[in-house]
């Protein structure tokens, strides 16, 4: 996309033109029009026009004529929203002090600068929650973010400390050495099994009850239900570990979090335990053979069975681009029987109530972030694909031929 | 799915036959069934509203809108459907013991002896509408064995071989272990020792020393035959030739050598894998040098796209492995430059087929509707499933199209087959009715996470245990 062929688009707009044609490139204001515009919360829009104005959405016309110079594509959703990206937080994200790290924010080991962000962007991806690995017990606190934009970690934060993130299941004990036999290093971590990593977890909760001038505010935040505890848990056994931990919670009056689970593959083997505690659940990628983490199975129903017990889902991609891509995944959960329109909610307008940003992100309003994204045919196929998007009104994916 | 129960043989009759067939893959077929279809895509430039799909002893007997049903005809009514050709995978490394050998070259083996008809792949091939298999081996050789092209349905070779001499594997890019350079050395070599053993057949032959006569004759073989006296005498390789061979008779060749001889012959096709742009030139200079390049195939991994003017100049068609999407990073800006293959080889005028992905999820039908994702044209990318790779095989007059005469293969599909919410439900292969996707227990545990009422104690909630401790 260089300056010159921006120049030559833009001398052949219409001289009603918004802006400048030197400034395309850092324009944040747009006329978009599409013959389907998607919204999660109204539906099918036919022949919408989509006026985005510094970086946010200003009116939205159905049944309206394009301008001239309005970028258009066949189909437009809000820009989706991962909210289990797994990209740039490698096996050196991980604080291996302690098993619970509870004030880590995985904010500080961010790399705005890795191309992984220009994949998610390019596969209609434009918020992302990114958390610490899971090789801790409890690993510290998640951010939301925009997936490009500009280059510093505050500029594209949607929400510092969204979320306080930590694990079930068999990934924190991983590769920590059992008790037999001489200790290899004075370093040697725990926990070695499924009971430890629990004991953990309700060794955390009950000190920071207990004592919270002494333990960690963000726990105390967790247990006060300010800050959202999301817990990943892929087989059933961890998914009713995570639920009685809440509930123990509850009972022993230390307090009530606010629980998702992520990653719950085998969230419809007991749909009423999430419905019971009122829990949310991100699902993970769909698996050919159903096989996820943990040796959980994932049916490829599963995600009409939580909508149709009415349990709050998201979907995820893990940070896949490409044929593992998150609108894909919306196409999975179609392919498993949900509709089109539970599936748009599903990477748009769910993920987004979730993490408690809807009032920037998740849907197409009048006075929210001008996420959009423009698609070559019906979203969530594999024969269509992302031809253009916006982000926060920048232009992050020229749909428009000649500038790509 | 809606359209589960749709399909429903007119007949109580009918429903039995099928049933049976289901049951015992060695049940007769039906000598006639109609297949009334509500969408026939024909691959053959038609596309059918409500037509029917006549098949006569495993035949293709008449498509089309005006078509008689034959009175005494199964009638199968699939009017809720569509119906399709079925998929042709070019070339599959997959449903054998095992895929690749621990020996270089290997010309003298033939899949036959490692197709394991039960294996899992079969299965799922069907599942996702799968008709025709080219069974290769892997690409972790020099030069691998003969494959075979084959139906995903039957107990026996016998019964699910389409046909025999598909050709032989060689890798252009270099087996485990090897480099480039011993990879190509090892090939050149291979052909080399060809034409010596040959040269060496004929002198003993002049010197009255028969040698391979009697070798052949200890091995057992039957040197009476018309084919091992050799009614089509030897003609070497199209740009080598062996003076004097056309006296040898063909029953005399080592059979460890027979294979290759036939290769240079260009008696059966080669499919030379090649991973990145420099293995295209050696796969070509293999070829040519040999005089097999008109009966070569290349099996391209994405990189080898940057190749593609010299794959275009020599008319070689090829398979184009997934991804079909090649990422690189340019080393001086950082900056990642994306390229979608098969618009590289579509502007060529390159013959190109697709082949399926490791996963399931991603098996032809993805490859193609990916394809048309990227910008590919509607009708290129479903050539590069069917008729395309069927000409590849030589089956172009067999199967990849519905057309009078060709193998009655069908394929019915819930809705348009490049769709995510479409689903196989019915595959006729032959005339046979060999799936159906309510009977198909792994597909219904997969997709609707209902267990095989067979494979545990029915509880409160309908599910057993599986190893996860449930209850």
């Amino acid at each position: 996309m260089s300056l010159l062929l921006s120049l030559v688009a833009s001398a052949a707009l219409t001289p009603s033109a918004p802006l400048p044609a030197q400034d395309e490139s850092e324009s944040t204001s747009w006329t978009v029009f599409a013959e389907k515009v998607y919204d999660p919360e109204d539906g099918l829009i036919e022949n919408g026009l989509i006026k985005v104005q510094d970086g946010r959405i200003v009116s939205i016309t159905p049944g309206a004529r394009p301008p001239g110079d309005a970028l258009r594509a066949f189909a437009i959703t809000p820009g989706l929203i991962d909210a289990s990206v797994r990209v740039t937080r490698g096996g050196s994200a991980v604080e291996q002090s302690s098993e619970v790290t509870p004030s880590v924010r995985v904010a500080d080991a961010l790399d705005t600068f890795s191309t992984s962000w220009e994949r998610q962007v390019k596969s209609g991806v434009t918020t992302a929650l990114v958390s610490p690995p899971d090789q801790n017990v409890i690993g510290g606190l998640g951010i939301v973010v925009k997936t490009g934009g500009p280059d510093s970690v505050a500029e594209r934060t949607v929400k510092a400390d969204a979320v306080m993130r930590g694990s079930m299941g068999t990934q924190p004990s991983q590769r920590n050495r059992p008790a037999s036999g001489a200790p290899s290093s004075f370093y040697n971590r725990r926990p070695t099994t499924r009971m430890g990593v629990e004991w953990e977890w309700r060794k955390a909760m009950y000190d920071a009850a207990a004592d919270p001038s002494a333990s960690a505010p963000e726990l105390t935040a967790v247990l006060g239900g300010d800050l959202p505890l999301m817990v990943q848990a892929w087989a059933t056994q961890d998914i009713r570990t995570a639920v009685f931990l809440k509930e123990e919670c509850e009972r022993e009056g230390l307090g009530s979090p606010r629980l998702i689970i992520d990653a719950a593959a085998e969230a419809w083997r007991e749909p009423e335990l999430l419905v019971r505690t009122g829990t949310a659940v991100v699902l993970p990628p769909f698996d050919a053979d159903g096989r996820t983490g943990d040796n959980a199975f994932m049916a490829w129903n599963t995600a009409r069975l939580l909508h149709d017990a009415g349990i709050t889902f998201a979907l995820s991609a893990h940070g896949g681009s490409h044929e593992r891509q998150l609108g894909l995944q919306a196409g999975y959960a179609m392919r498993g029987g949900l509709s089109f329109e539970a599936s748009l909610q599903a990477v748009t307008l769910n993920p987004a109530r979730m993490l408690g940003i809807d009032d920037r992100v998740g849907s197409l309003d009048v006075g929210k972030d001008a996420d959009i994204v423009l698609w070559s045919g019906e979203p969530f196929q594999p024969t269509s694909r992302v031809v253009g998007v916006l982000l926060s009104g920048a232009l992050a994916v020229d749909p428009r031929p000649s500038n790509n | 799915m809606q359209f589960k129960h749709t399909l429903r043989p007119l007949t109580a009759c009918a429903t039995l036959v099928a049933s049976v067939v289901l049951l015992t893959s060695s049940a007769e077929a039906a000598d006639k069934i109609a297949i009334k279809a509500g969408r026939i895509l024909t691959q053959a430039g038609t596309e059918i509203e409500n037509g029917v799909i006549v098949i006569e002893n495993g035949r293709i007997q008449a498509v089309g809108q005006d078509v008689e049903i034959p009175w005494d005809a199964e009638v199968v009514d699939a009017s809720e459907l569509v119906a399709f050709p079925g998929f042709v995978e070019a070339h599959a490394s997959r449903g054998m013991d095992r895929s690749n050998e621990s020996v270089d070259v290997t010309p003298f083996l033939n899949v036959r002896d490692s197709i394991d008809p039960v294996n899992f792949y079969f299965e799922d091939a069907l599942r996702s509408g799968i008709t025709t298999i080219n069974v290769q081996q892997g690409a972790n050789t020099v030069i691998g064995a003969q494959g075979l092209v084959v139906k995903p349905y039957g107990m026996t070779i016998e019964e699910m071989l389409v046909r025999p001499d598909a050709g032989l594997k060689i890798a252009a890019r270099p087996k485990g272990g090897k480099s480039r350079a011993t990879q190509a050395q090892a090939l050149r070599r291979t052909f080399g020792d060809l034409k010596r053993y040959l040269d060496g057949l004929v002198q003993d032959k002049k010197d009255g020393n028969d040698k391979a006569r009697r070798e052949a004759l200890y091995q057992g073989r039957d040197l009476d035959s018309e084919e091992a006296k050799g009614t089509r005498p030897l003609t070497s390789s199209a740009v080598w030739t062996v003076e004097g061979l056309e006296a040898i008779p063909r029953g005399e060749i080592d059979e460890k050598q027979e294979p290759l001889l036939k290769l240079v012959e260009g008696r059966i096709p080669a499919w030379i894998h090649c991973q990145q742009p420099l293995d295209v030139e050696l796969a070509l200079e293999i070829a040519s040098d040999n005089g097999f390049l008109h009966r070569t195939t290349l099996v391209l991994e994405a990189a080898c796209f940057k190749a593609a003017d010299r794959i275009a100049e020599r008319g070689v068609p090829v398979v184009l492995l997934p991804s079909l999407i090649h990422r690189e990073r340019d080393p001086i800006t950082g900056e990642e430059i994306e390229t979608f293959v098969p618009s590289v080889y579509e502007e060529k005028g390159i013959p190109y087929a697709f082949a399926s992905a490791g996963s399931s999820a991603e098996a032809l039908w993805f490859q193609a509707a990916f394809a048309v994702g990227q910008g590919l044209d509607r009708a290129a990318a479903l050539n590069a499933v069917t008729t395309t790779p069927a000409d590849m095989l030589r089956l172009g007059d067999r199967v990849g199209s519905l057309e009078p005469g060709k193998d009655g293969n069908v394929v019915l599909f819930s809705g348009d087959p490049l769709s995510i919410t479409s689903f196989v439900e019915y595959v006729v292969l032959e005339g046979e009715l060999v799936y159906d996707r309510s009977k198909d227990v792994r597909q219904q545990h997969l997709i609707e996470g209902v267990r095989p009422s067979n494979t545990a104690a029915a509880t409160d909630e309908g599910q057993g245990d599986d190893g996860h401790g449930h209850k």
